[in-house]
């Protein structure tokens, strides 16, 4: 029987909120260009912010499951760890490809429109900004901001995953990995599309002034979702006998 | 032109909930009935993002699909599983709280993040309601009745339910997705809803082979035949639309 | 199974070689369809007079749309594999029936979009649909073999938590990510707009306005998947690969410890080298655009 006010449970359901608002904070940090980007119209990788956020953060998920199966006396840390690895590979990966492509496929120099100059390299941005249009390419504040937020996204995914186990493997023991993935995976969506609709679409990154404007408003929508979730997935253990 | 009267909101709530329901509560029975009350919630769901989606989301339509699921799946697992041995209740304290947290995401949608939408909130729990149902529906239809301890055995074990979860976010998504631009029509969206919801259908019918056995095949030959019927509808319709649907020609001369 | 380092090196390497395969595919199925983000514009080009023969395929994004075809194809294969039926056949039949799947919601996006731009006059060429279609199934057919088949390696070879229609959903979701990133640039920035000088961004004043004519006829997808066949779909490949590759091997080599963390985040590091190296590449080679060239010369 699921005690609520057990600290272990009340710890775990703190955790789960954490986790989705690490995901959500990781949709920020990811350079998005969305439609535009794709025509080298805006800098960031030219696909949408849930769907990015969600694969990488899945990737990661599977590398974090893959540990946690295989060692399963493993440190939380470890897990963790695995998760923002995966994660972080996935995009960066998908960030180098891209890169080669706008700088031999489409001739572009890499240029962000929000920022003078790269704060990490310190190389001039705006001669580069080509006519009509917000930017083009990956820069390297942009590549370092995207790995940032797939190592937040893996942590976020890999903690959710890590607590349903933890919740769910007395219980079901089979099963438990497969109804903590799926879990994992509607929060992870919903926790990927809030910010979504705070950032309109478009982000550069940390260095992106809209940044520091949406971030707090995001994040303490998501606190309040994940919350509830973390809630659902204790209450849903009590319906597991 | 006559204006085409419009199916009102309201008919397609009704349609989906008690549809979609009686559908559910029949599957113990007959497990192509909650395929069939999945379907309902198909088209009562995908008419529920028309709605929203009309004023401009800014981040597109997939994204609605996606939550609306997310909400949907994470409400079905909660309602079904904590009514404990008052199985019959699962249903609707699922539909119950995938309305209350769809009402939340979109309270806060429109009010901390001030999307602007006029009917954000209401779409948005219609959303997430009809994500429950046919998530409920549909796994019905492959573990033969609506009880979570089965359900895990027979859904989520097998990796059925990831199936449920992405094809029915497809199917809400879709055919607003598909029909987007000025001229759309809310008759050919809800028979693409049908035509989608069918193949949705079959594809569960092909996955319950696997765990009923007879019914399943029942499910899939009924998505199919539906599947035809719905298809031949859209294109009906697509021919009664479109500018010109011609067999092969050049780009006509426009004032360009 | 337990396996030792060289079949698991052998293992990891059939799954990078499908993944490349899988991701050059996926990135062709979007040119040939014209999917995602570049279909935005063939689908503005109407409203601004320019009537087209692309096959205008909307279905969400590309994640959505190959995460579906794969897990359909998973859920499939599953079915027939518990049926004992041999491996390769229901990875075979499962990636053929998603196909399948995907061919009916292309079909239904290019009629549904058309039909919904009846005020600019777009007709809708059903020859287009006719024999577009088989060849984005065939696209899709191999995306999801592979696919299926990298899910079905990792669950029943290497033992992963996740069964074959999740490990499918979440490449399938991968793939389409990489592909809508990677590929789609070289369609929409450089194909879509090929009349324009090689080397700048797309001007806003010229959304819309995409190649419609080409070199001997009407340009249609065909065309267009046959010129991103030469550096989008490898790029994507390369993408893919490496995300399959790469996540799994510092497990491999090192085991499940904190040097294989620590491997993982020295390929990141080298990867923002790299990129920093083909930033300054781009720059060196091609400079600052032209005016804004004289206005540093003007203030020195």
């Amino acid at each position: 029987m699921i005690s609520l006010f057990d600290p272990v449970i009340l710890m775990d359901i703190l955790l789960i909120a954490i986790s989705g608002t690490l995901i959500c904070a990781a949709v920020h940090f990811i350079p998005v260009g969305g439609a535009p980007a794709a025509m080298a119209q805006a800098t960031g990788i030219g696909t949408g912010t849930v769907e990015l956020a969600a694969g990488s953060g899945l990737v990661g998920l599977i590398t974090a499951s893959y540990m946690y199966a295989k060692e399963p006396t493993i440190t939380m840390g470890l897990v963790l760890a695995a998760g923002a690895m995966g994660s972080m590979i996935m995009l960066a990966s998908t960030m180098l490809a891209g890169g080669l492509v706008y700088s031999f496929g489409v001739g572009v120099p890499f240029a962000s429109a929000q920022v003078k100059r790269d704060p990490i390299t310190g190389g001039r941005q705006d001669t580069y900004v080509s006519k009509g249009t917000q930017g083009q390419g990956i820069p390297t504040v942009c590549f370092v901001s995207g790995v940032i937020g797939a190592a937040l996204g893996g942590i976020g995914g890999a903690l959710i995953y890590y607590v349903l186990m933890g919740i769910y493997s007395p219980l079901i023991t089979s099963s438990a990995a497969a109804v903590a993935g799926v879990f994992t995976m509607g929060v992870f969506y919903v926790n990927s599309v809030i910010p979504s609709y705070g950032v309109g679409g478009t982000i550069e990154g940390f260095h992106d002034p809209k940044f520091r404007r949406v971030l707090p408003k995001d994040v303490a929508t998501s606190f309040v979702v994940s919350l509830i979730c973390g809630l659902v997935a204790v209450l849903i253990a009590g319906g597991m006998v | 032109m006559s204006e085409v009267k419009e199916v009102p909101p309201n008919t397609l709530v009704l349609f989906g909930i008690i549809g979609g329901l009686i559908g559910i509560y029949l599957s113990p029975y007959f497990p192509t009935f909650g395929a069939l009350g999945a379907l309902c919630a198909v088209i009562w769901g995908a008419e529920a993002v028309r709605r929203v989606a009309k004023y401009g989301l800014g981040t597109g339509v997939p994204s609605i699909g996606q939550i609306a699921l997310g909400m949907g799946i994470v409400a079905a697992m909660f309602g079904l599983s904590i009514v404990r041995d008052m199985t019959f209740a699962g249903p609707i304290v699922a539909l119950a709280t995938a309305s209350v947290i769809g009402f939340i995401i979109g309270w806060f949608a429109q009010n901390v993040i001030k999307m602007k939408i006029p009917v954000m909130i209401r779409c948005m729990t219609e959303i997430a309601a009809a994500g429950s149902l046919v998530i409920i529906g549909f796994s019905a239809a492959v573990a033969g009745n609506f009880e979570f301890g089965n359900l895990i055995k027979m859904v989520f074990d097998n990796g059925v339910m990831l199936v449920v979860f992405w094809f029915g976010a497809m199917a809400i998504l879709h055919p607003f997705n598909a029909c987007l631009g000025p001229d759309e029509k809310q008759k050919r969206l809800l028979f693409l809803a049908g035509s989608t919801g069918s193949a949705m259908m079959a594809v569960i019918g092909i996955a319950a082979v696997m765990t009923l056995g007879r019914s399943g095949a029942v499910t899939l030959l009924l998505g199919i035949i539906l599947w035809l019927i719905f298809y031949k509808k859209f294109w009906d319709e697509v021919y009664k639309d479109a500018a010109a649907v011609v067999g092969t020609g050049l780009i006509p001369k426009t004032e360009a | 199974m337990v396996l030792d380092l060289t079949m698991s090196m052998a293992i990891l390497a059939l799954m990078g070689a499908l993944a490349t395969i899988a991701g050059c595919l996926e990135d062709l199925e979007s040119d040939v369809g014209s999917q995602s983000n570049p279909n935005s514009q063939v689908q503005l080009a109407p409203q601004m007079n320019f009537l087209h023969r692309i096959y205008n395929k909307a279905i969400s994004g590309e994640p959505i749309s190959n995460g579906l075809s794969a897990v359909v194809g998973g859920v499939v294969a599953t079915v027939l594999l518990d049926a004992k039926f041999f491996p390769l056949a229901a990875i075979a039949i499962g990636a053929f029936i998603a196909a399948m799947i995907h061919g009916i919601f292309s079909t239904t996006a290019y009629a549904g979009r058309v039909a919904s731009q009846t005020r600019f006059k777009q007709p809708l060429y059903m020859d287009i649909m006719r024999y577009t279609t088989p060849s984005i199934i065939a696209h899709n057919f191999i995306v999801c073999f592979c696919l299926v088949a990298i899910a079905y390696v990792q669950y029943v070879i290497l033992g992963y938590p996740f069964t074959i229609p999740f490990l499918a959903l979440i490449w399938g979701i991968s793939v389409g990510a990489i592909g809508s990133s990677v590929g789609d640039v070289h369609y929409g920035a450089e194909r879509e707009f090929q009349n324009r000088e090689f080397g700048c961004g797309l001007n806003t004043s010229l959304s819309g306005r995409i190649v419609r004519k080409a070199e001997s006829g009407l340009r249609n997808s065909i065309d267009n998947v046959w010129f991103c066949a030469k550096f989008g779909g490898p790029a994507t490949g390369i993408g893919l690969g490496l995300t399959v590759f790469l996540s799994s091997w510092p497990t491999t080599i090192f085991g499940y410890t904190v040097r294989a963390i620590i491997a993982g985040l020295v390929i990141v590091a080298v990867m923002v080298v790299l990129n920093r190296l083909i930033e300054l590449q781009a720059k060196n080679a091609y400079g600052p655009y032209k005016e804004d060239k004289n206005e540093k010369e003007a203030a020195a």
